[in-house]
């Protein structure tokens, strides 16, 4: 008896658990660039676009939150760009210790069009991490970033 | 009676739990809606609905009698149409599979479908199976030229993760099929050894793709998130090209034969020096003459090169021309798509030029020595597909879905 009360105990606490984590989740589409970059406030920003169905991306995520734990003044903005459900992306960044990150999802079609304005060269590979300095001057990473430069250009750019 | 008393009590915890779970479920499944209200606030609704009005992706095949078959992913949905007055009207269409947002939609994925003279129909699509995100293919066929199909079922039995499936049917009717296959990139991750990327993996059916022979691996390193291009070359073997990953994680393109005895050698295209360990969802494409000449296109950021590019090959791909660049320099290029009708090849692409996006083509009468100025062939300010091409007869077809003019089958050549 005391076992079910137990489990049930913990089914309960689960269950709060759950409602406690609601990761906020805004969306982002074509013409909303400006007020991504509006974010920075003045400050150096880094903006990295990942995609749940990326293996590339998702193996990076964890790290990406080692990275704001290790440097907690680090601006990053997390936008995810797969046509997934809400609740998948949430259950990645949950699993990926980024609940409490600044996180975004496209909500409309990921093509050349939501594209353009953030870099006209950019045909879709992720992930990508945009680098802003405080004068707005952009810096391109395709692909998995060493985590040791993020640090210094965030050190450098502040 | 303390036993009753604890069953009660039971019950009423249980009945507790239940009704919160149920009340979070609750909550979960409203989100969604939730947030899509307060985000389409002033913004026009994301297009949401199973119809081809709606879809992201669709794959034509033309029949030799004329019936063109579409099949297109939407809604989470993969349906199939057919049109007996080359697109401009469809029957209702059939929904042969359903699998919400595990669909893959992403943006170099389509379903495929090849169909032959007696009415029998092959489509195959990807999903994604489990919270991994690792992927099935699954193949449906039809026996009444795309009317009823029958239950989607998987490719390959066991597999680990296969994705981006690329079907050519053969004159003979048998059907050919590759794909982004994980299962040694899994293997080598169970052993502990760290490997990126995926492998091109292939089939064959003899039969409408009832059954198929023992997949075999044409290549184990490959990029795992673009598709793969596929042709037939005059001898009718398939001929494949794919973004390969060479010595040092450098993501550049190959072509390779598959003859019957088994896959030839990897022909590497050009040396872009693309370093890289991301995902480019974008896919290369390939067409043979009649006279044998590879002629194939590709979208790479590599450090010698970077853009969207052709090529081709005289000698079944042991080395390749120069690559020529298509569009210019800072033109945002993508999608390229190739066909060759006997000494004749059509190379089209998209570029969008911030507001826009066009098709553009450009004609080789001379199997790719020479070839015609670009001339644009479509264009639309909303969301649009690859464009692609396809033959019937002497004629030649671009095949393009956009969200505000819908699907078009436009004729743009034709060889005496």
């Amino acid at each position: 008896m005391k076992k079910i009360l137990t489990v049930f105990a913990t089914l309960l606490c689960i269950s709060t658990y759950v409602n406690a984590d609601e990761i906020s989740l805004k969306p982002y589409q074509k013409g909303d660039w400006s007020s991504i970059l509006n974010l920075a406030n003045g400050k150096p920003m880094a903006v990295h676009f990942w995609g749940v169905t990326c293996a590339p991306c998702v193996k990076e995520m964890p790290q990406w939150s080692k990275f704001l734990l290790s440097d907690k003044d680090a601006k990053v903005v997390f936008i995810q760009v797969d046509d997934v459900s809400p609740e998948m992306i949430r259950k990645m960044l949950r699993q990926s210790n980024l609940g409490n990150a600044n996180n975004y999802y496209i909500t409309s079609s990921f093509d050349e069009r939501l594209r353009y304005e953030i870099d006209p060269k950019w045909r879709g590979e992720t992930p990508i991490t945009i680098f802003i300095d405080k004068a707005g001057k952009k810096e391109i990473t395709v692909g998995s970033v060493n985590f040791q430069s993020v640090k210094s250009w965030f050190k450098k750019n502040s | 009676m303390m036993n009753k008393y604890h069953h009660l009590n039971l019950k009423t915890l249980l009945l507790g739990v239940l009704g919160l779970l149920a009340l979070n479920s609750a909550f979960s499944q409203m989100d969604h809606p939730a947030h899509m209200s307060k985000m389409s606030m002033g913004k026009p609704p994301a297009c949401e609905g199973s119809g081809l009005d709606c879809a992201n992706a669709a794959t034509p095949f033309l029949r030799a009698d004329g019936k063109l078959l579409l099949a297109w992913t939407s809604g989470g949905k993969v349906s199939v149409a057919q049109s007996v007055d080359m697109g401009k009207t469809f029957s209702l269409p059939t929904v042969v599979a359903e699998h919400g947002k595990s669909l893959d939609a992403g943006g170099d994925a389509r379903p495929q479908i090849v169909s032959d003279a007696k009415g029998n129909v092959f489509l195959a699509y990807a999903f994604f199976k489990d919270s991994r995100w690792n992927a099935q293919i699954n193949t449906a066929r039809s026996t009444d030229s795309g009317t009823t199909f029958s239950v989607p079922e998987s490719l390959v039995v066991n597999g680990s993760s296969e994705r981006f499936p690329s079907v050519l049917m053969r004159p003979d009717g048998n059907i050919f099929i590759a794909w982004i296959d994980k299962r040694l990139v899994a293997a080598s991750n169970k052993s502990g050894q760290k490997k990126l990327g995926g492998s091109i993996a292939y089939s064959n059916s003899l039969d409408s793709g009832r059954t198929f022979q023992t997949e075999r691996i044409a290549n184990e390193d490959s990029c795992e998130c673009c598709r793969i291009g596929v042709s037939l070359n005059q001898k009718n073997q398939p001929v494949i090209i794919y973004r390969a990953i060479f010595p040092g994680g450098v993501r550049d393109h190959a072509s390779q034969i598959i003859s019957s005895n088994g896959p030839d050698k990897i022909r590497r295209i050009a040396n872009d020096g693309w370093k890289t360990d991301a995902c480019p969802h974008h896919g290369p494409a390939i067409a043979v003459s009649s006279q044998g000449t590879i002629h194939t296109a590709w979208f790479t950021q590599g450090a010698n090169r970077a853009g969207v590019f052709y090529a081709n090959s005289h000698n079944e791909g042991a080395s390749y021309s120069e690559p020529m660049r298509l569009g210019k320099v800072d033109a945002s290029t993508s999608r390229p798509y190739l066909l060759a009708l006997g000494k004749n090849v059509w190379l089209v692409w998209k570029e969008f030029d911030g507001h826009d996006t066009v098709v553009v083509m450009k004609q080789s009468g001379d199997d790719g020595k020479t070839w015609s100025k670009e001339a644009i062939l479509s264009k639309t300010a909303d969301y649009s597909d690859h464009p692609l091409l396809i033959s019937q007869g002497n004629q030649v077809f671009l095949s393009w879905l956009t969200r505000a003019d819908g699907y078009q089958l436009t004729k743009i050549g034709q060889i005496e």
